[in-house]
């Protein structure tokens, strides 16, 4: 057990040191630059002693300043050029990961195992956070540098110095801590009420249409705004809690400041120390504490690691592999031999002749999409074996099958730039093959009265569930599939219209086989057959009217009101 | 948003009181060189260590009082930035109702989600400018203002390479501004593009598309890289700035400094108190002065100008006409969603009088909702003229016109709060008889006694995270439930005109008959956009749209004329023993 929990924080170091070498050159340019500003703003306070020395003395002081003017200048363009480079380390560590990602995710397509949310958040958060690893490794290294260089250069000054120092650090932090934290109470009343403004607004947004054709929108503002009195009052609270919290946090400086500072004095008293090097001291001090405000890196470091494993357990899941057969020329005969997925579909056999039109039908959750989604290959087969014109699918090239199969869902995503780039998605289709099949999908007409018709912009393109069915049915249309899977595609339109739908589909593309998925009795009827899904085995293949025979296959079709 | 400052202006008590807090912060770091030299020159370099000592303790207390200071401008901030998120909000909200409705598309609650974040960001930056910006100004100006004490010959020497970085850094501020700005554009792009094909992967599949898909989104992960470099080189440029700033009068003053104090004109007390004020109080604070600007400041702009720009534009104020009477006339009516899309209602006249009862018809998509965007005078004909009572409908007054036109869409406005509330909506004085009268009419009366009666509470429409748990005992309404609720509130208002759209999808078919008949015997216009055929049965007259024509006319007139009419109501008739029955033969007794 623990074994395996370090082999996997393993892992994601060297995930991360992955992510460090991607850059190499840059990152080595990075550390360069780190030590140089490290270096010089360690030697600065030794330099400004002797330069006021000699400046309250009287004295000529310009090697000293030279010095100083040498160090300064060093420090300044070292961390200039570090933040550039930073910058480009972490933009393109973060853009290198995820076009990894993305396409590692892209190549896993229906199979992944990761929730769209899920994975978006990994592409753009986890990206973010191990993307910067480098630069907070420098960071943190040079912060760890500075800290302890400041404390022996305070010691190589007196070593009394360096004692004061670190003996007063733990006092001031306990002078600055602070016993209340901003209470669960104060912040959840803020988030309460600011919800609740938050619903309210929703509410009326959702009735916007009526709102405005009434013309009560400032009512209906007042109304939205009332509960805000008690949302400024709990905002308030918050304010005065932190007030009481975060002033101690000011005096940490100053009291380790002062206590060093009083050490020195004595140091001048005795002799042993210029006044120069007081300021000297003063400079480590700053030096040494910058430490406590570079604590976040740590937290930075921890969730970079963790974010390196989000990523590698999607970078680690294994591809599915990449068919190499041609598909020969056939009418789109499909066979299912003992196929299933997991769970859902079990040792289903059926053979779809070519240019046949079968329904498949069942009450919900009986499998249908399952088996529309294994007769077209859109999913996998995890048993047994899926033949398209006598070839497995599984083992036919991508973009062979893709062209050969054309899908359209219940609802369908749209995606692309313009009307015209989600019909053709995918395919190479032009402008007047998008156009016939949008005619055969009965979309034309709402298209051309878009304010720039095909070349309208997708996202300001609203569409109803029945638009945007039309309108996927076009896009599986367009490719000119020899089979053609609908599932459930056409379930938002009136009868009248998908009887149209169904007719224009046919002079578009004869003969192709189709496989349908649907609730309605007016389309099992018009199939040549009908596949009847029982909890995720076929219970019966046949016509329409020998099942229609049977009460169990009428009922499958009244569980929803018979849409 | 001019809003933004002239709220936070009109909170100049709470300003002043700020500036008070302030001088107290400042002590310190207007005494910070003057005690430390007070303390080595009058104390241990003077062989007497316990002034020294003492003069410590004196910077020590001061200290503690400068962190009193800051406490006290935590504390008023509460009187400073809560007036002014509430402003915020009530523009935001204020905006937001009165915007455009959407015609074509469901809200977009997303948005609305994103303008109360933008407002919740610019509390906490103005917080964070008002408690961190305004502390490093302030311990910048007094340490500027403690050199002028004691080594007035010197000050020129730290104040002007300090001004010129601060001026310099001030004309950097825009362009870190936009590059913050277009860096913040491109990760929600990347989020949205990567969201987009990760949400349709299916169909990414479908189409064969992984490749379109993924160079998709390679696209906006360059973007964002380079958006991201650019932040980068536009931050390190204000690191130059700011270090020289505060690096030039320290290596000032140490070259000036030893030829002043050997002729005499600076104590070399005083060149060690300018030392001190420099690199321990001045130099930091300019840092995080740059810091804080650029963080906080950056975010503060970024979000006031998102603010701006996602609060919609408000709709065209309506008129002063005071129309006569409620009869509907459409003359010459022409209208498209664009200048180039083909026209949904093309040359459309129509005479509607009161009593007269009108069902739209026509396939699901063809526009039919436009009309009752016309006829509310929500949208604007591009040719013609919608007049009620013989005035636009336009310019008819905001106030008065939910008391002649009365509309409801299919997705009903219901919200939080009791049912009186809901159904009262449009006719607030109306008295509790009256609404029952009217739930019973339209056939809600059963479901207002199961809510309570009136005074039972209604849930939120839309459930959001902290709220979900708050609804407890409130009862969250069915689609149906909500269509019937703003039926009875519009059964109940004065309006002459009532326009339904398609709201009676949600009931079943007796329930959506009953309703529709109280309609009709209620008086006045009413108009039915009908979702299901069984409407243009009970109507007078049936408006057929059909994306190249409208055809006007009487049930059976249309049968007769119209083949498409006659071949909806065909593929319909079929499942007609499913409706009632009922209502068929009272239409025909017209």
């Amino acid at each position: 057990m623990r074994n395996t929990v370090l082999t996997r924080v393993n892992t994601h170091d060297r995930f991360l040191l992955g992510i460090v070498r991607h850059d190499r050159f840059r990152v080595v340019l990075m550390i360069v630059a780190a030590v140089v500003a490290t270096i010089a703003g360690l030697l600065l306070p030794g330099a400004l002693a002797d330069a006021v020395d000699a400046a309250i003395a009287g004295r000529p002081s310009l090697p000293p300043v030279l010095w100083l003017l040498t160090l300064g200048c060093a420090e300044i363009a070292a961390d200039v050029v570090g933040g550039i480079l930073t910058a480009r380390v972490t933009a393109s560590g973060t853009a290198w990961l995820r076009r990894r990602l993305s396409r590692h995710l892209a190549a896993l397509g229906t199979s992944s195992r990761f929730a769209d949310g899920d994975a978006v958040s990994r592409l753009t958060t986890d990206c973010t956070g191990a993307g910067g690893v480098a630069s907070i490794l420098v960071q943190l290294g040079s912060a760890l540098v500075v800290s302890t260089g400041a404390v022996i250069l305070l010691a190589l000054l007196d070593w009394r110095l360096a004692l004061v120092f670190l003996g007063s650090v733990p006092v001031a932090l306990w002078l600055a801590r602070s016993h209340l934290r901003l209470t669960a109470d104060d912040v959840s009343a803020y988030q309460r009420v600011s919800g609740e403004l938050s619903a309210r607004l929703l509410d009326a947004v959702g009735g916007l249409r009526t709102i405005a054709a009434a013309g009560i929108a400032d009512r209906e503002a007042d109304r939205v705004l009332r509960p805000l009195p008690r949302l400024s009052a709990a905002g308030a609270g918050m304010w005065r809690t932190q007030a009481r919290m975060v002033w101690k946090a000011g005096l940490l400086l100053p009291a380790v400041e002062l206590a060093v500072l009083a050490a020195a004095g004595f140091g001048v008293l005795a002799g042993r120390l210029s006044v120069g090097d007081m300021l000297a001291a003063l400079g480590y001090v700053a030096l040494g504490m910058s430490l406590v405000g570079q604590v976040p890196l740590l937290t930075s470091l921890s969730r970079a690691r963790s974010c390196a494993g989000r990523l590698a357990e999607v970078l680690e899941t294994p591809l599915p592999a990449e068919g190499t057969f041609r598909l020969p020329a056939g009418p789109g005969r499909i066979e299912l031999r003992g196929a299933g997925t997991d769970g859902i579909l079990h040792d289903v056999d059926l053979t779809v002749e070519g240019g046949s039109t079968v329904a498949i039908v069942g009450r919900s959750g009986s499998g249908k999409s399952a088996l529309a989604g294994l007769l077209g290959g859109l999913r996998p087969a995890d048993d047994g074996e899926v033949l398209l014109d006598g070839v497995p699918m599984r083992r036919v090239r991508a973009e062979e099958l893709r062209a050969a199969v054309g899908y359209a869902f219940e609802r369908p995503t749209l995606l692309g730039t313009t009307v015209a780039d989600a019909v053709a998605y995918g395919s190479w289709a032009g402008l007047v093959a998008v156009e016939r099949a949008c005619r055969a999908a009965h979309v034309h007409d709402l298209v051309v009265r878009l304010p720039e018709g095909y070349r309208n912009p997708l996202d300001r393109t609203p569409l109803s569930g029945g638009e945007a069915q039309r309108v996927g049915l076009a896009r599986a249309l367009v490719r000119g599939p020899r089979l053609l899977v609908l599932d459930d595609a056409t379930a938002s339109l009136d009868t009248v219209t998908e009887a149209r739908v169904e007719s224009a589909i046919e002079q578009a593309l004869p003969g192709r086989t189709r496989v349908v998925v649907t609730h309605r009795v007016s389309t099992a009827c018009r199939a040549d057959r009908v596949v009847w899904l029982d909890a995720g085995r076929i219970r019966a293949t046949a016509p329409h009217d020998v099942l229609w025979a049977d009460a169990a296959y009428r009922a499958v079709f009244t569980e929803d009101g018979g849409r | 948003m001019r809003l933004y400052w002239t709220t936070l202006a009109s909170q100049w008590r709470g300003g002043l009181a700020l500036l008070g807090c302030s001088v107290l912060e400042s002590v310190p770091a207007f005494l910070s060189g003057r005690l430390v030299e007070r303390a080595v020159n009058h104390g241990f370099a003077a062989g007497s260590p316990g002034l020294g000592i003492a003069w410590l303790l004196v910077f020590a207390a001061v200290a503690v009082l400068g962190a009193f200071g800051s406490r006290l401008v935590w504390q008023r901030l509460g009187t400073l930035v809560e007036p002014l998120r509430d402003a915020l909000v009530g523009a935001v909200v204020r905006g937001v109702l009165r915007g455009r409705a959407p015609q074509r598309r469901r809200s977009d609650a997303s948005g609305v989600a994103r303008i109360t974040q933008h407002v919740e960001v610019i509390r906490d930056a103005t917080a964070g400018m008002l408690v961190q910006g305004r502390g490093m100004v302030v311990t910048t100006v007094a340490a500027l203002a403690g050199v002028f004490s004691i080594a007035g010959p010197l000050a020129w020497a730290v104040a002007l390479p300090v001004l010129v970085s601060v001026l310099a850094f001030g004309c950097l501020l825009p362009t870190l501004a936009s590059r913050q700005r277009t860096l913040t554009l491109a990760d929600e792009h990347t989020a949205e593009a990567a969201g987009t094909v990760l949400a349709g992967m299916r169909d990414v599949v479908a189409c064969g598309a992984e490749a379109t898909a993924v160079a998709s989104v390679h696209d906006r992960i360059e973007v964002q890289a380079a958006a991201a470099t650019r932040m980068g080189t536009a931050t390190a440029m204000r690191t130059l700035i700011v270090a020289i700033g505060a690096f030039v009068p320290l290596l000032l003053v140490l070259a000036l400094a030893p030829g002043m104090v050997a002729a005499g004109t600076l104590t070399a007390g005083a060149a060690l108190g300018t030392v001190v004020y420099l690199s321990a109080t001045l130099q930091p604070a300019l840092q995080g002065l740059a810091a804080t600007a650029s963080t906080v400041v950056l975010r503060l702009l970024v979000a006031l100008r998102r603010l701006g720009e996602a609060c919609p534009s408000p709709a065209k104020e309506g008129g002063v006409a005071e129309p006569r009477g409620c009869a509907v006339r459409l003359r010459g009516v022409t209208f498209g969603w664009g200048e180039h899309a083909e026209p949904i209602v093309r040359d459309l006249d129509l005479d509607l009088d009161p009593g007269e009862h009108l069902a739209v018809v026509g396939p699901s998509g063809i526009g039919k909702s436009t009309l009752a965007g016309l006829l509310t005078g929500m949208l604007e004909p591009q040719r013609g003229r919608v007049l009620i009572g013989g005035e636009p409908v336009g310019e008819i007054r905001t106030g008065l016109r939910h008391r002649l036109v009365a509309f409801t869409p299919q997705e009903s406005y219901v919200f939080a709060g009791t049912v009186r509330e809901n159904i009262a909506l449009f006719a607030p004085s109306a008295t509790d008889n009256q609404l029952l009268a009217a739930a019973e009419t339209v056939g809600a009366g059963e479901l207002v006694e199961r809510l309570g009666g009136l005074y039972g509470e209604v849930g939120h429409a839309v459930h959001t995270g902290p709220t979900a748990g708050e609804a407890g005992e409130r009862k969250v309404l069915s689609a149906g439930e909500a269509q019937l609720l703003s039926l009875v509130r519009l059964y109940a208002c004065p309006a002459g005109v009532i326009v339904l759209d398609e709201a009676t999808a949600n009931l079943d078919p007796a329930a959506e008959a009953r309703a529709e008949w109280a309609f009709a015997e209620r008086g006045g216009v009413l108009v039915v956009i009908a979702h299901r055929l069984s409407s243009a049965l009970r109507a007078r007259r049936v408006l057929v749209m059909d994306g190249n024509d409208t055809l006007l006319g009487g049930h059976e007139e249309l049968l007769a004329t119209s083949s498409r009419y006659a071949e909806m109501m065909r593929a319909w008739g079929g499942r007609v023993s499913a409706g009632p029955v009922l209502p068929v033969t009272r239409a025909a007794a017209r």
